[in-house]
């Protein structure tokens, strides 16, 4: 009873805090202050109170409060600045526009309360990229789409104050729709923990029932006849009756099978080995003063079971800092050094390059080859028209606060790093407006008229803008990927061509990311000519993307090659290591990313994801279900033709259509395979009826990538793998776009870096270095998962030897729930003699020590495929159990009986009995556990000889004739012998 | 690496050896060769042990004599309850053919009397049978109070079953002569039983004490009048009564009777002989179908004749080193095989 309490309120008081915890931070997040236009006026509100159709005004740096339409803001054509890195990870700024016709009404109060317009759109769904709507507002229908919709969870940046109207609130908001489930994660142990405990409940009852109708035999043969002695109680009026009664009182006594203090063992011990992960050094970030931090303390043993490591990319498996590493202008490659002997520097001897001629250069740029300072210096016109395109052609915005002291906030982090690289070689970006660019170019501050930006996307996979400079020439810069770049190139510069692609491929072997930049000079009839065109396609409402990118064509084309940019996506320390120990230890590793195909694809290399020496990657990027089935089928045709065939076992097992849950077995490939995947063909391949074609063909692969991924279908290949396949699957990410696939997996690592907390606060386990994980799972879920196993086994094992004693002793006491055992002894075994050798061993022991499980991370595969505890190895326990308690009894009972000592007097009564058997039980468990034990520390020695020593010190003590004079009753046993 | 900010402490872990799971410690290395010496000894000392208990108890001798059926008219008598007043006494001859030599102890012995039922094991008083309060029988359901609700003394299950026989051993030196083999009725009990456990209240007059209390049913003579003949042995102390409590594990079971008092004729032990056993035949045991003997038994260092326990340990060392010789057998040819590979 005492253990069962005990239990009761330890989970009781963690829930209850966890509980008080989660309502105070809703409490805060409800009770936020938001300004609600009521009559006429701003009012100041609570967050709960705001409600479809309100009008709010958000301010600079304010949070959004639910997904509401952009109706007018401070900027210039109600252009709103957001960043959205709870949203997606991403920490550019964004920008959204208002439709001019509420944008008009600015902040007049009096207009926006006016504002009668009707919103109608679709209904909330999880879609953060796309929505549509009408705005019907005088009698006029206006088409919406997410470029006006604010979403919860944005933030507004450099924009002092707008209004909007709430679309969806609350739980309908696309941030709480792409959250995800939040629940209770349990261990494979736990269930099977469960699971088991039912079963020996289910034992137990058949062993009482069995020894029920033993009694009720005996008691008719014998007890009945033995009445003369004891006459059977007045209620007991058969032997059937009596047999009722003795089934409970062996449900009684048996009941220490059933092993309560089970549960409180495990959560100590989790618990303990959590406080190990928060405790590690190795697992210690300096530079951020971070020590790793094991947030859940229920999943300990899961982190040695692991098959699946979902991780994000950007600030996981990279810094997300995006690096100016290389050029190559007009055929000349700049970045490496070289000393005198003509052979390359090593980053360490490296001098880094002087920028002060540049006052408004960036002091934390660094770049290593003087030549094309030498260059720049020099005037080159080339490399002059090189920077000047890379500081015109971008969509970053600056900031400056203090003079001199440029912020910019790029869409993406390598158009941050271009420009900074433009920035400190002298052709600063300034500012911009929507119509002027103005770069300070070598110290002279030119404005730059832009006529057009033509934005990027990933068809076009290339941006480009057409500015009129100060000489008034209309110049079209461009930079795109060089697959594209080259086809549009003017024919005159194929030779230059062929020099810089030898540049880049050089550049993208070490990694980096490449772009390539050209130039066109328009002339004035021409554009003006396309500029028609172009605002027409602009205003088109059928097609307009198609007309658009065609538009766009007649003027990106005869361009004229300036030269390649390589930026290095710096990876974390160590994370091409740790995924190769990763995939000898067989764990799977799918990069799930919301970046773009090429740039995860160079990073999987860089990372060792993929080898070179891979037989093929396949990419999967089908339009409809007919094309992703084809291509995943043959990929599969290569990678294992049969399973394709009928006869194939899983094949016929799935033709038998079986009901979920069900499983599919590993299947093996044939060779070393990559999959890419992006989230289009993947949103297809997950809601269609193809998600077993897609798990099968992805498990056969050694890496995969999936691009493009909305934070929710990250968590939907979380989900399918779990759903489909027993293995324990591990998520890493570092951004709240993460967060869903942190809840769905078995466990969730957040990554505590660049991006905020949502990631963290979601997690089980944090730390700060990608590398981490390697110690994380391979040294200690190796550990916890072999210490719960032999805690696990033991402690079921230690249970039936010290309860079974009893059946085998019901034969020789017709069945009367006689006990082997004394009182005390009973209470004390579980609670005080075995319990801390148990705990110690389950916290101390170290069956390899890390460098070994380090060393050979194959070691970590047992606890994959869970062999070291399951219902098997619980049969076993059950066994030795059975086998152990049958020599304590029967040997201790051949021993005494009729025994006699050596002078005469009898020692086959009951207290001699019952002391043989319970110290012999208490050698054989404490033996156990010495040769279970095989990493002997000072702690192990002292508890396991300790509770050996006290239960011979309790022994002495409670059966002292002290104890016995003063409590008769309680303190029954008494030592036989005295000195006379 | 970064500087850090000088006001924020560093959060690194501590580096002690707990935290860093750097404990000293040794490990323990199965080799081959270590668990075969362990094998190996292990083996040795139990067979070794065996042999020695087993010739041991082979070097006592005891003879068992069982009455039930023998005494058939007396084990008829006491079927019926209501004859309990009727004396029936039995006598049993027997020869001995060779003498039993040095320290002889006589035993009864109980088959298929369960004195270890729960109901029963716990229908006793301590603090009763301690002398100090004479009337807690609170514990002893079902014989707490005689029908006139006076409390019976001694209370309880065990005590109202007591063994009840006499037996008394006679030599029959000729067709003529018997002589009443001289046996101690002391120091039959565990020390601690007498002194601590079991004591008289403190009064000199028994009787006296126990006014106001009933005798168990089935005991012919009150608790205080139990040994005529040794006014000390009587009440709780009487040493046939203390055995008597002392529950037995297993329902058979032997407690001793007496001991040999060596002297005159039997200063060696039993002489070869004709002897008879006269039993006072009370205890009924028929009526639950049990029985019950006289033994007679000498004994060694390591008890009596039981072998069990040196065959357990002969059976052990057997199969250690069957077990041992086994694994030697593995181990060499593993090892050849390791061998052979690396000569490849």
């Amino acid at each position: 009873m005492t253990p069962l309490m005990v239990v009761l309120s330890i989970t009781a008081v963690k829930d209850a805090i966890d509980d008080l915890k989660r309502h105070q931070s809703d409490d805060r997040v409800n009770n936020l202050p938001v300004l609600l236009l009521v009559n006429g006026k701003m009012k100041e509100d609570k967050w709960m109170n705001v409600q479809v159709g309100d009008i709010i005004k958000l301010e600079n740096n304010q949070p959004v409060v639910a997904d509401i339409l952009l109706l007018s803001s401070s900027e210039p054509y109600s252009l709103t600045y957001i960043e959205t890195a709870d949203l997606d990870g991403e920490t550019n700024l964004k920008v959204k526009q208002a439709i001019s016709v509420t944008s008009d009404m600015e902040d007049r109060l009096e207009l926006l309360s006016a504002f009668n317009g009707e919103v109608r759109c679709e209904a909330p769904n999880n879609k953060l990229d796309r929505f549509s709507g009408i705005l019907t507002y005088k009698g006029k229908n206006y088409f919406l789409d997410h470029d006006k919709l604010l979403l919860r969870g944005c933030i507004i940046r450099n924009t002092d104050w707008c209004y909007g109207l709430v679309i969806y609130t609350g739980p309908d908001t696309k941030l709480m729709q792409n959250s995800g489930k939040s629940t209770v994660k349990r261990t494979q142990i736990d269930h099977l923990m469960n699971v088991l405990v039912l079963w020996i409940f289910l034992g137990l009852g058949i062993i009482c029932f069995v020894l029920a109708v033993g009694h009720g035999i005996w008691q008719n043969k014998k007890g009945y006849h033995f009445q003369i002695f004891l006459p059977w109680e007045k209620y007991v009026s058969s032997s059937a009756v009596s047999a009722i009664l003795i089934f409970w009182s062996y449900f009684i006594i048996l009941n220490t099978m059933v092993p309560i203090s089970l549960y409180v063992s495990v959560e100590i011990i989790r618990l303990g080995n959590s406080l190990y992960i928060n405790w590690d050094r190795k697992m210690f970030y300096a530079p951020r003063n971070t020590p790793a931090q094991a947030r859940t303390t229920t999943l300990n043993e899961e982190l040695g079971q692991v098959k699946y490591v979902f991780s994000d990319k950007t600030g996981t498996l990279t810094q997300n800092i995006m690096i100016f590493n290389k050029c190559s202008i007009n055929g000349k490659l700049y970045g490496d050094t070289y000393d005198k002997d003509g052979q390359r520097v090593t980053v360490s001897e490296k001098e880094k390059v002087d920028f002060s001629y540049n006052k408004l250069a960036d002091p934390k740029f660094s770049f290593y080859d003087k030549t094309l300072v030498e260059a720049v210096k020099k005037g080159d016109h080339w490399v002059h028209l090189f920077f000047r395109s890379l500081s015109l052609c971008h969509t970053v915005m600056s900031e400056e606060k203090v003079e001199g002291m440029l912020v910019y906030q790029a869409q993406s982090p390598d158009e941050g790093a271009l420009v900074t690289a433009a920035r400190n070689f002298g052709f600063v970006f300034r500012s911009r407006t929507s119509e002027t660019v103005i770069v300070v170019e070598m110290g002279k501050t030119r404005v730059y008229q832009l006529l057009t930006i033509l934005d990027f996307n990933n068809v076009r996979k290339r941006m480009s803008v057409i500015v009129r400079t100060p000489e008034d020439r209309i110049m079209l810069f461009c930079k795109g990927a060089d697959t594209i770049i080259c086809e549009l190139l003017h024919p005159s510069c194929s030779s230059l061509c062929d020099v810089t692609m030898e540049h880049l491929d050089d550049c993208a072997s070490e990694g980096l990311r490449t772009l390539m930049v050209a130039y066109r000079e328009l002339d004035e009839a021409f554009f003006q000519d396309w500029s028609k065109r172009h605002t027409e396609a602009c205003l088109s409402l059928e097609n307009r993307e198609s007309r658009l990118s065609s538009v766009y064509e007649e003027v990106e084309k005869d361009l004229m090659l300036l030269g390649v940019t390589a930026i290095e996506d710096k990876l974390q320390d160590g994370v091409p290591e740790t995924i190769i120990i990763l995939k000898k230890a067989k764990i799977r590793l799918w990069v799930l990313t919301g970046d773009k195909q090429e740039t995860a694809v160079n990073i999987a290399y860089s990372c060792n994801l993929f080898e070179d020496e891979m037989d093929e990657v396949f990419v999967v990027e089908g339009r409809d279900d007919e094309t992703i089935r084809k291509e995943l089928r043959t990929a599969r045709n290569k990678m294992k033709p049969e399973s394709l065939l009928d006869s194939d076992p899983i094949n016929i097992y799935l033709t038998t259509k079986p009901e979920l849950p069900f499983e599919i077995p590993e299947e093996v490939a044939n060779g070393n395979y990559g999959l890419i995947i992006d989230g289009y063909s993947l949103a297809y391949a997950l809601e269609g009826n193809l998600e077993l074609e897609l798990l099968r063909t992805a498990c056969m692969c050694k890496g995969v990538i999936c691009c493009r991924m909305t934070p929710l279908q990250k968590a939907q290949v979380v989900e399918l793998m779990k759903r489909y396949k027993k293995v324990v699957t591990l998520a890493v990410g570092d951004g709240a776009n993460d967060v869903s696939m942190i809840k769905a997996a078995h466990i969730g690592v957040g990554i505590s870096g660049q991006e905020g907390l949502q990631a963290m606060l979601n997690s089980d386990f944090t730390f700060s270095q990608f590398q981490y994980l390697q110690r994380l799972l391979l040294v200690h879920g190796r550990w916890s998962y072999n210490r719960m196993c032999k805690f696990l086994s033991y402690f079921f094992y230690k249970n039936f030897t010290f309860t079974l004693v009893h059946f085998w002793y019901a034969f020789f006491n017709g069945f009367s729930a006689q006990t082997v055992y004394e009182t005390w002894f009973i209470t004390c075994y579980n609670l005080v003699y075995t319990s801390l050798p148990v705990l110690g061993m389950s916290l101390f022991d170290q069956d390899v020590n890390e460098t070994w499980s380090l060393l050979f991370p194959e070691l970590y595969e047992p606890g994959q495929h869970n062999l070291y505890f399951n219902k098997k190895e619980f049969v076993k326990c059950l066994m030795h159990g059975i086998y152990s308690s049958f020599v304590l009894f029967f040997v201790p009972m051949g021993t005494l009986y009729n025994a006699e000592r050596n002078d005469g007097k009898d020692i086959s009564d009951y207290q001699s009995f019952s002391l043989v058997v319970q110290t012999s039980l208490i050698w054989v468990v404490t033996i156990q556990i010495a040769l279970k034990t095989t990493y002997w520390t000072m702690i192990s020695h002292v508890v396991i000889w300790g509770s050996l020593g006290f239960y011979f010190c309790m022994s002495f003590l409670l059966y002292s004739d002290g104890l016995c004079l003063a409590f008769p009753d309680v303190f029954q046993f008494l030592a036989p012998e005295k000195k006379e | 690496m970064e500087e850090r900010p000088q006001h924020r402490p560093s959060r690194l872990p501590d580096n002690s050896a707990l935290k860093q799971q750097e404990l000293p410690a040794h490990r323990l290395y199965f080799t081959a060769r270590r668990v075969l010496f362990v094998f190996f000894t292990t083996g040795i000392f139990s067979l070794c042990m065996g042999i020695i208990l087993i010739l041991s108890a082979r070097s006592t001798q005891e003879i068992e004599i069982n009455y039930t059926r023998i005494c058939a008219n007396c084990a008829k008598l006491r079927e019926n309850a209501s004859n309990f007043d009727k004396e029936c006494t039995c006598s049993i001859p027997f020869n001995l053919s060779g003498k039993m030599m040095g320290n002889i102890y006589m035993y009864y012995k109980l088959y298929g009397f369960y004195q270890n039922l729960y109901r029963y094991v716990r229908s006793r008083s301590n603090r009763q049978l301690m002398g100090k309060d004479i009337k807690a029988v609170d514990d002893c359901a079902p014989f707490k109070m005689s029908d006139n609700k006076t409390p019976i003394v001694p209370c309880g299950a065990i005590a109202n079953s007591m063994f009840n026989d006499t037996i008394i051993l006679l030599h029959n030196i000729n067709s003529s002569v018997q002589i009443k083999v001289p046996m101690l009725k002391s120091g039959l009990t565990w020390w601690t039983d007498k002194y601590v456990k079991f004591q008289n209240p403190s009064s000199k007059n028994l009787a006296d004490e126990f006014r106001g209390t009933t005798k168990p049913p089935n005991w012919p003579k009150p608790i205080y009048d139990l040994d005529k003949k040794d006014p000390r042995n009587n009440g709780f102390l009487n040493d046939d009564f203390i055995v008597w409590m002392r529950a037995a594990a297993f329902p058979t079971f032997k407690k001793l009777y007496g001991r040999l008092n060596r002297t005159h004729h039997f200063i060696e032990g039993l002489p070869a002989g004709n002897y008879s056993l006269n039993i006072t035949y009370n205890f009924p045991v028929t009526r639950f179908h049990g029985e019950k003997s006289v033994v007679l038994s000498t004994l060694t260092w390591c008890g009596g004749n039981s072998l069990f326990l040196g065959l357990a340990y002969t059976v052990t060392g057997a199969i250690t080193w069957l077990a041992s010789f086994a694994m030697m057998a593995i181990h060499i040819m593993l090892k050849n095989k390791k061998m052979s590979f690396f000569h490849q």
